[in-house]
């Protein structure tokens, strides 16, 4: 301030003339600064009454109540404009990233929506070669993982929280301990089908020299690798162009539902149930013990009990080779002998089949010679699946077998041998650490190996892992790893084909890839990790694997793709061994009790228990959900004296456990079946108390397979366990209502004989003219429409899971779905008919039919509900007082309420947390509680198309949008567009002579049409 | 006398007490302070009620989800409360409208305590419409009023019918009631000492005077509006019977629905009438005036209406295998022989078996009989609305999506709370206004009309 220079003339400073004249006013006003009145309420002279003491209490007090007042304000989180845009990336804009995901086996070529950087849904890559732009369930809902709030976020060691750097100088410290004194150090994973994760392996090895690897599948395919290597020894085991199968016969092979590529065997498979590319159906006889989901497809089905099934092959090969003389010249004398002790008449007579099937199915085999296939299931022993190749070559099935799309048969798993090895030194302390690479072993192998008691001999216990589990509570060191979406790597199951997966966001935790841990600790020093690690090291190791002439080009291309396809030279057929079927061991069935463990369709060996939507998903035979349970048959539930949800107390050797029954019709008699995968005793709070483990009963001394055994004991305990199912068991073992389905022509069906004698027979019947009281509207233009093929559907659940994450559908618990409130969108139907010991299983996939008089919208009296002029039944949330009207008048029953905000009430608040939000597809409203909602075909992609017809100036055709279930259904059952157009697919499926509605009759006008599923047999009855 | 008199119509009043007598007898429970069974009666029904707030505010706090509701059965407990309620309240406005047009005297000694319960019943009712909404802070949606979103109801929807329905017959029978209840106010003020009480009493008379005029104005207006109430009596349960009828469920789309809810109302409506009258009676020293022969009156239209639902029962049956229909046939079925046939039959015994007793005169007559009659009726007319509500919606169309309904504590807490809420309503109307009224009742006192006979 110029003010001590005020007396000045010359300042050259000055607001006013009296300024400039140094009048005495303006220096008192300065001095005072503030104009009279302005601090006329703060008078610094008061101030002096206020002691020092006072002054700090009152500054305490109010800082106190400041802090108070401020600890109530929500944290809301930072919101950081894009000041600069990110490259190719608009807000409110999807990206597409290509990518790869392993799931047992096979790896899968997933496509990644993001949005503003956070993934929201996984697709399958349309280019991927072998699972064409589907996944399966799993994949879909494993986006959950990645915002699961139970991931660890930080290292533990013992159980405090660490920080990297630490426990990685000290697990290296340890390991290098470990290694001087030339103890083991054990690597225990899955089946590794990743080269560089192989390469990383043995960068490890190079460090630390006394470093060994294990590998274990809870489940696999192990069992048909083991029997092609001994039949065939080749390196690659082809797989089946089973669309090029006229015959299928599957032994306890659930190929559509859980074994092999799923998604690949389901598209092959309904290739040839394609009513639009004619009617040259496959025909699919299965032969199993517990009704899977292949089973549930079967033209014929032959109730075989697994341990019966060596008996059947060998009596199938008798009757082949033997009686009709069919391939004599393929097999030598000693075979010959071996299976001419069976007979195929005595076995139809033993397990009272009907020989008529079996006849028709020896005849179609021997007819289709070159044309068909028979497939055995993973659980069955290595010596039926040589019996089975066998039969294969025999019937020159062999043609068939595509090598070009085969498996490489370069990732074995560990043999029992090295894994009863690798306890047996832990016991013996000669192991210096165990290192679980995403396993969890304690889970999966403590009874079949005593893992868990050898596991604490062991001193330096390391498990990396998402989340805990039943192996890292054991561990001292626990390493959390990134999520699929979070990391690099690549796969090469199937020969030719090379993917590579790549991270979509970075870590939400402070989370590390696994294999960049690995690559730490064998570099020996903590401070060599770099984000980038891994992602270098798989480029270098790319170049081993594929062969490009500019890298950077080759790279980012594969990258981009999400895969490569190589040209290897490969051996297109391969010889049987003669001598591997004399080597087989015979299998005797007996009558006595036989428990049949079988995998998960939806948890996997467990690692996605803690998955609500997984766990969500009904199962696809019984409908249950949330837990596993034994499946009985109606007339052992009998012996036994038990109804569904009575539990019994199953006994093997010594170990026993409890579970509640279902009573499944279609399982053979004396065969009690669990699915695997349930019962972790370490888990979230989404899996806790989800089924019961049965791993307990996994051996190598069972009686047929590691997963088959005889039962020392079974008896019905006073005990009930409510199993939660979306369907109510009543429809076999209650006359009063059996065969309602096809009563009221839900379900209309014919066989393929009778379709091709006469294309119309489904409207044969006399059509009532139905009318209206109100009037019609007329649609000009573009009008929605689907149309779901039943003879595709095959009842996989795909579609109800991508619906899932498409339309933010929340996960209600156990206890909700027990009360009838699960929430999904789409179900799918599943009816019997038949007798309860030989069900005929109809499917069908239900959803909102967005009726043209829809009855839902006139009983609304508030027009929450209404139609759209393109035909939508639209649900206006926001106008919903909840009156639940809607629901009760809509026939098909596919309006879901949400009886509580089901948010905050699954599991304690599953969704409020940070992260699991961000799963939610911001396109989406999330509903909250008191609101109907239900199936809007998608509107949000339909808006989303529509937005860019408009923007490039054209029209927007039904071609344009796919809706959630359409892009999942692994077998294109499902088909939407425009049914004004009368060109497009929809319409075409609208008007075809199979086209049927459910409850036509209503006049409701409903706009999914269904294509009537033809059975193949030979009747032309259904 | 050996023949009866046929020209001399028997007094509806018994033992010719004078009009002053009948001034006192009413009144009297509105001079004297209430006593200790009195305030323990108060107790019960404000228990009651308290449990129902309870459950209510659970249901608010945490979402319907506490009931027993499911996917298939979207209505429980609360739509058949409604019902129920809205039935309760069809007695009242029959017995002081359509008798009234119909010159029933013996209605006069009960039409006022009758037409309480009405508005009692319907206001029990109209909770639970508002209540059983996923999101109860927006019912008032419901209702056409203009707003800036230009959102408007859906006037095709029942539901939507149903409030006006309901809400007119509230207000009309509220106003008839009042109506009524003016002379009696005008006694009541010129009886009373308390100033307060005139005070009270001298409003509500709104100047009533007796004269003359008075009189033949309060008579055409009652008139008038016995002819406003009689359609509304019937339509409100015809409309509540929309809910159902409109619907395109088995088992709801039927056309007999109307006819059949309103005979039903009727019936529940008269036996809750009965039950209530019974103790008003003794315990109120009204047994001359609220008189055997009108309970045996009662008893009599309960067993009409109750063989007229019996009636329709079996025509629902006969409707249902005749449309050849087989979800319709099915439905019926389903509900006498399927999961829920134990509430079935509970219905079908209570309201079309045990009610034919009352072809016997001596129980017609017999107190302790017609109460426990009376009290079954209502179990089964409830259930009656159970039956339709929750059988048909669990198994419908598709068998894949059929689920059995289970009521929670929560339902059966809000029931509880209704019956509460009703009687303690019904309590504090027994202390507060003149249970039988007066000027009616004075009426049809022996002598108090003028008779031409002995001239």
């Amino acid at each position: 301030m110029s003010n001590s220079n005020s007396d000045k003339k010359n300042s050259n400073i000055w607001k006013s003339l009296k300024e400039y004249y140094n009048d005495p006013e303006i220096f008192k006003a300065k001095a005072n600064e503030f104009n009279e009145g302005v601090t006329d309420d703060f008078d610094p002279s008061e101030l002096k009454g206020l002691s020092r003491r006072r002054f700090l209490a009152v500054l305490t007090a109010s800082a106190a109540v400041t802090a108070t007042a401020c600890s109530d304000y929500r944290e809301k989180g930072e919101i950081i404009p894009y000041n600069k845009r990110p490259e190719g990336l608009l807000p409110g804009r999807p990206n597409y990233y290509a990518s790869s995901m392993q799931l047992g086996s096979d790896s899968y070529g997933i496509l990644i929506k993001t949005r503003e950087g956070r993934p929201i849904k996984i697709e399958g890559n349309p280019d991927h070669p072998i699972n064409k732009g589907k996944i399966n369930d799993v994949i879909h809902a494993s986006i959950l993982n990645l915002y699961d709030p139970e991931r660890l976020s930080n290292p533990l060691i013992n159980k405090r929280k660490s920080d990297w750097i630490s426990t990685d100088e000290e697990i290296i410290s340890k390991l290098k301990t470990a290694s001087d004194a030339g103890k083991e150090i054990a690597v225990v994973t899955n089946r590794v089908i990743s080269p560089t994760v192989k390469k990383v392996f043995d960068n490890f090895k190079r460090t630390y020299s006394s470093a060994k690897f294990y590998s274990y599948e809870l489940f696999g395919n192990e069992n048909k690798r083991a029997a092609w290597k001994k039949s065939y020894n080749t390196l690659i085991m082809p797989s089946v162009k089973l669309d090029k199968a006229n015959i299928i016969l599957s032994l306890d092979s659930d190929f559509l539902g859980r074994e092999g590529n799923t998604v690949e065997n389901t598209r092959l498979f309904t290739d040839r149930r394609d009513v639009m590319k004619g009617n040259d159906f496959n025909r699919l006889y299965v032969a199993e013990g517990a009704l899977s989901l292949t089973g549930s497809n079967a033209d014929y089905r032959l109730r075989i009990r697994p341990d019966a099934q060596f008996e059947f092959v060998m009596s199938l090969l008798n009757e082949i080779v033997i009686t009709k003389g069919i391939g004599n010249s393929k097999i030598n004398n000693e075979s010959k002998t071996l299976i001419s002790k069976y007979s195929l008449n005595d076995f139809v007579k033993n397990k009272g089949l009907d020989s008529l099937k079996v006849n028709y199915l020896v005849n179609d085999l021997i007819q289709h010679q070159g044309k068909a296939i028979v497939i055995a299931g993973d659980t069955l022993p290595v010596d039926l699946h040589i019996a089975v190749n066998l039969l294969n070559e025999i019937l020159s099935n062999t043609e068939i077998y595509d090598f070009e799309k085969g498996y490489n048969l370069n990732s074995d798993l560990s043999t029992e041998e090295d894994l009863n090895q690798l306890t047996e030194n832990m016991t013996a302390g000669k192991i210096g650490a165990v290192i679980h690479f995403d396993t969890d072993p304690v889970y999966h192998l403590s009874s079949l190996y005593n893992y868990a008691s050898a596991l604490e001999k062991v001193e330096t216990k390391i498990t990396l892992t998402e989340s805990e589990n039943d192996t890292s509570a054991a561990c001292n060191y626990v390493l959390p790893i990134n999520h699929v979406l979070e990391s690099w790597g690549d796969y090469k199951d199937r020969a030719g084909v090379y993917c590579l997966q790549q991270p979509v966001i970075a870590p939400l935790f402070d989370t590390r890839q696994a294999e960049a841990v690995i690559l730490t600790w064998s570099f020996g020093s903590s401070k060599s990790y770099s984000e980038e690690m891994y992602h270098k090291f798989l480029m270098e190791s790319f170049k081993d694997e594929v062969s490009y002439t500019d890298f950077n080009d080759a790279w980012y291309s594969a990258l981009h793709d999400g895969f490569v396809v190589q040209n290897v030279s490969i051996e297109k057929s391969a010889v049987f061994n003669l001598s591997s079927i004399e080597g087989i061991i015979e299998i005797k069935s007996n009558d006595s009790y036989l428990l049949h463990l079988q995998p998960s369709y939806f948890i996997g060996d467990g690692k996605y228990a803690n998955n609500g939507w997984l766990q969500e998903i009904p199962h696809p035979v019984s409908k249950v959900a949330w837990d596993n349970y034994a499946a009985v048959s109606p007339s052992t539930a009998k012996e036994l004296n038990v109804k569904n949800d009575d539990v019994i107390e199953i006994t093997v050797d010594n170990k026993s456990v409890k579970l509640p029954v279902i009573v499944q019709p279609g399982t053979a008699d004396k065969l009690i079946a669990v699915e695997l995968g349930y019962g972790r005793n370490i888990i979230g709070d989404a899996g806790k108390g989800a089924g019961v483990n049965v791993c307990v009963f996994i051996s190598n001394n069972n009686f047929v397979s590691q997963w088959i055994t005889g039962i020392t004991s079974v008896a019905k305990i006073d005990e009930v366990y409510k199993l939660a199912s979306t369907q109510e068991h009543h429809a076999l073992d209650d006359m009063s209502v059996k065969d309602f389905h096809r009563i009221r022509n839900i379900i209309q069906e014919g066989t393929v004989g009778e379709y091709i004698k006469h294309p119309g027979f489904l409207h044969d019947h006399a059509k009532h003219e139905l009318f209206s009281i109100s009037k019609e509207v007329k649609y000009n233009g573009l009008k929605w429409a689907m149309a779901i093929d039943l003879n595709k559907c095959i009842g996989c659940t795909a579609c109800i899971t991508s619906c899932n994450v498409e339309n933010n559908i929340p996960v209600v618990g156990k206890d909700q779905v027990a009360r009838g409130r699960e929430m999904q969108w789409i179900r799918i139907d599943r009816y019997y008919s038949g007798t309860p010991d030989e069900p005929v299983v109809s499917n069908q996939p239900m959803l909102c039919q967005h009726c043209d008089n829809a009855p839902c919208e006139n009983v609304c009296p508030v027009n929450a509900t209404n139609h759209s002029p393109d035909g939508l039944n639209q649900m206006a949330y926001n106008r919903c007082v909840g009156t639940r009207y809607c629901a009760n008048n809509c026939p098909y029953k596919v309006r879901r309420f949400n009886f509580y905000n089901f948010r905050d009430n699954f599991a304690d608040a599953y969704y409020q947390n940070n992260v699991t939000d961000l799963v939610h597809n911001p396109e989406v409203t999330v509903r909250s509680r008191g609101v109907m909602e239900k199936c809007t075909f998608c509107v949000q992609r339909i808006m989303e198309a529509r937005s860019e017809a408009i923007k490039e100036n054209k029209q927007l055709k039904g071609d344009d949008v796919q809706t959630a279930c359409q892009v999942a259904c692994p077998s294109n059952a499902i088909v939407f567009g425009d049914s004004s157009d009368k060109e497009s697919e929809v319409s075409k499926y609208r008007d075809h002579d199979l086209a049927y509605h459910v409850l036509e009759e209503l006049n409701v006008r409903p706009n999914v049409t269904y294509i009537a599923k033809l059975r193949n047999t030979h009747s032309e009855e259904v | 006398m050996t023949t009866t008199d046929y020209r001399h119509e028997p007094s509806v009043v018994e033992g010719r007490p004078s009009l002053r007598e009948l001034d006192e007898i009413i009144a009297k429970p509105l001079e004297s302070k209430p006593d200790k069974k009195y305030f323990l009666a108060l107790a019960v029904t404000l228990s009651m009620l308290g449990i129902g707030v309870i459950g209510l505010a659970f249901s608010f706090y945490y979402g319907t989800g506490l009931w027993g509701n499911n996917n298939p059965v979207g209505w429980g407990f609360p739509i058949v409360n409604f019902v129920f309620w809205v039935g309760i309240g069809h007695a009242g406005t029959l017995i002081s409208a359509i008798l009234f047009l119909f010159r029933q005297k013996w209605r006069n000694g009960i039409a006022r305590f009758a037409e309480g319960m009405t508005i009692f019943a319907v206001m029990t009712a109209m909770i639970f419409p508002a209540i059983h909404v996923g999101r109860p802070w927006l019912a008032g949606y419901l209702f056409p009023y203009p707003n800036q979103h230009s959102l408007w109801v859906n006037f095709t929807s029942p539901l939507l019918w149903d409030v006006f329905a309901v809400s007119t017959y509230f207000t009309v029978s509220f106003i008839f009631w009042y109506v009524g209840l003016i002379p009696d106010f005008a006694t009541l003020r010129d009886k009373t000492f308390s100033k307060i009480k005139k005070v009270i009493y001298s409003v509500f008379s709104l100047g009533w005077r007796g004269s003359n005029r008075h009189w033949q104005h309060y008579e055409m207006v009652y008139l008038i509006l016995a002819g406003f109430a009689t359609p509304l009596v019937l339509s409100v349960h015809t409309i509540v019977s929309f809910d159902f009828a409109v619907s395109i469920l088995p088992g709801w789309h039927t056309t007999i629905f109307p006819p059949y809810f309103v005979a039903g109302a009727v019936f529940s409506g008269f036996a809750m009438v009965q039950n209530v009258l019974i103790f008003i009676r003794k315990i109120f020293n009204y047994e001359h005036i609220i008189t055997l022969d009108t309970l045996e009156k009662m008893n009599k239209i309960i067993l009409l209406t109750g063989s007229i639902v019996g009636y329709a029962y079996a025509m629902e049956f006969f409707t249902a295998w005749y449309s050849g229909v087989q979800p319709e046939q099915f439905t019926f079925v389903n509900r006498a022989f399927g999961p829920y046939a134990w509430a079935y039959w509970i219905m079908a015994s209570c309201n079309v078996f045990f009610p034919q007793f009352f072809w016997i005169k001596k129980i017609r007559r017999s107190i302790p009989f017609m109460f426990v009659l009376a009290v079954l009726v209502n179990v089964g007319m409830w259930f009656e609305r159970f039956v339709i509500t929750v059988t048909s919606l669990s198994r419908d169309y598709l068998p894949s999506s059929w689920a059995y309904y289970t009521p929670t504590l929560t339902d059966f807490a809000i029931l509880i709370g209704s019956f509460g809420f009703f009687f303690t309503w019904v309590l504090l109307f027994t202390k507060s206004l003149p249970v039988v009224s007066i000027a009616e009742i004075k009426a049809v006192a022996e002598g108090s009309q003028p008779s031409h006979k002995d001239h």
